[in-house]
């Protein structure tokens, strides 16, 4: 149970993949404090990414 | 200066605003694009004319909601922190306002100064030692220096030594948990390694940059000298005033004698 809900919350915020490897950030969200993964790919490509809670577009 | 700043491209740098500052006038624009290449210099030189011309200041750069603003958009303006370059890219086309007729691209100032705010409550999640703040670029040290000493940050100015946040063995290492930088381009090492070390990025984006393994932008001039004093002090006052802090700094406190 806590297993697969950590999996849950380690999913890249803009593409929704689980997050696997090196180079994925977590930090909270700038304007919520919610925490956001984003995984290597998406931080490269700069893909946009909208806050769950607070709806906080970024980078 | 040390002997070492004399050496390579901080001393080509020096040759070259040395020409702008003997012709420039009291306004803002001119005096304050540091010219590192051709285009960049010639956008100097334009916005240099463009302020001989008049003193009137070009007021459509933002949109039409009214926004409460940090400080007045006269001194947004007076800074330049709106001062886009003649080139754009995808990434911070939605930070752009509009191009204007010398082809310069203007930033919205309104989302310059929520980015500001948005940065402040980003850092104040962490702790003042654990923020990490880089400035290769010449006019960019002396007010990520006073930053970091405003918020008890750390800073490293200059010349980016590669395994500063990679490699244990160096004297220099140091783990911070977020990096802020200003300018992807400048500090290409440091966000480098940050995404090696899998720390966030806050970066100082003009319209020329691209967001590439940047976690969150700060849309604004991060050419001029006067633009990026402004910028940093409102950094810094919004991140102590987010502490509960009393800021104690002055703009003037920002702005370096380069």
């Amino acid at each position: 149970m806590s297993e697969s809900r950590t999996t849950e919350q380690r999913r890249c915020i803009s593409c929704g993949l689980n997050i696997a490897g090196t180079n994925a950030a977590r930090f909270k969200c700038p304007d919520c404090g919610d925490v956001i993964f984003r995984c290597a790919k998406c931080r490269k490509q700069s893909n946009l990414y909208e806050c769950d809670d607070c709806g906080f577009e970024g980078p | 200066m040390t002997a070492q700043d004399d050496e390579g491209l901080d001393a080509a740098e020096e040759e070259i605003e040395a020409e702008p500052a003997e012709g420039a006038g009291p306004a803002a624009e001119a005096d304050d694009v540091e010219p590192v290449t051709d285009e960049e210099s010639a956008e100097a030189e334009e916005a240099e004319a463009e302020t001989d011309a008049g003193p009137a200041l070009d007021d459509d750069v933002m949109g039409d909601e009214e926004a409460d603003l940090l400080i007045p958009v006269e001194d947004y303006l007076g800074a330049g922190v709106h001062i886009g370059t003649q080139q754009k890219t995808k990434d911070m086309e939605r930070f752009i306002h509009r191009v204007r007729t010398d082809g310069l691209y203007v930033l919205d100032v309104a989302k310059t100064d929520s980015r500001i705010r948005t940065a402040a409550d980003f850092l104040a999640n962490y702790s003042p030692e654990q923020i990490l703040v880089t400035s290769s670029r010449q006019y960019g040290r002396f007010p990520a220096e006073k930053f970091a000493e405003a918020v008890g940050a750390r800073a490293r100015t200059g010349r980016f030594i590669p395994g500063t946040l990679t490699n244990p063995k160096y004297d220099g290492y140091i783990e911070p948990d977020v990096l802020v930088v200003t300018d992807p381009i400048g500090d290409a090492q440091a966000v480098k390694e940050a995404i090696t070390v899998g720390i966030p990025v806050i970066a100082m984006c003009d319209s020329n940059n691209q967001t590439s393994n940047v976690d969150l932008v700060v849309p604004t001039n991060n050419k001029g000298r006067k633009a990026l004093s402004v910028v940093y002090w409102l950094l810094a006052n919004e991140t102590l005033d987010r502490r509960g802090a009393e800021p104690a700094y002055s703009l003037d406190d920002f702005e370096s004698g380069i």
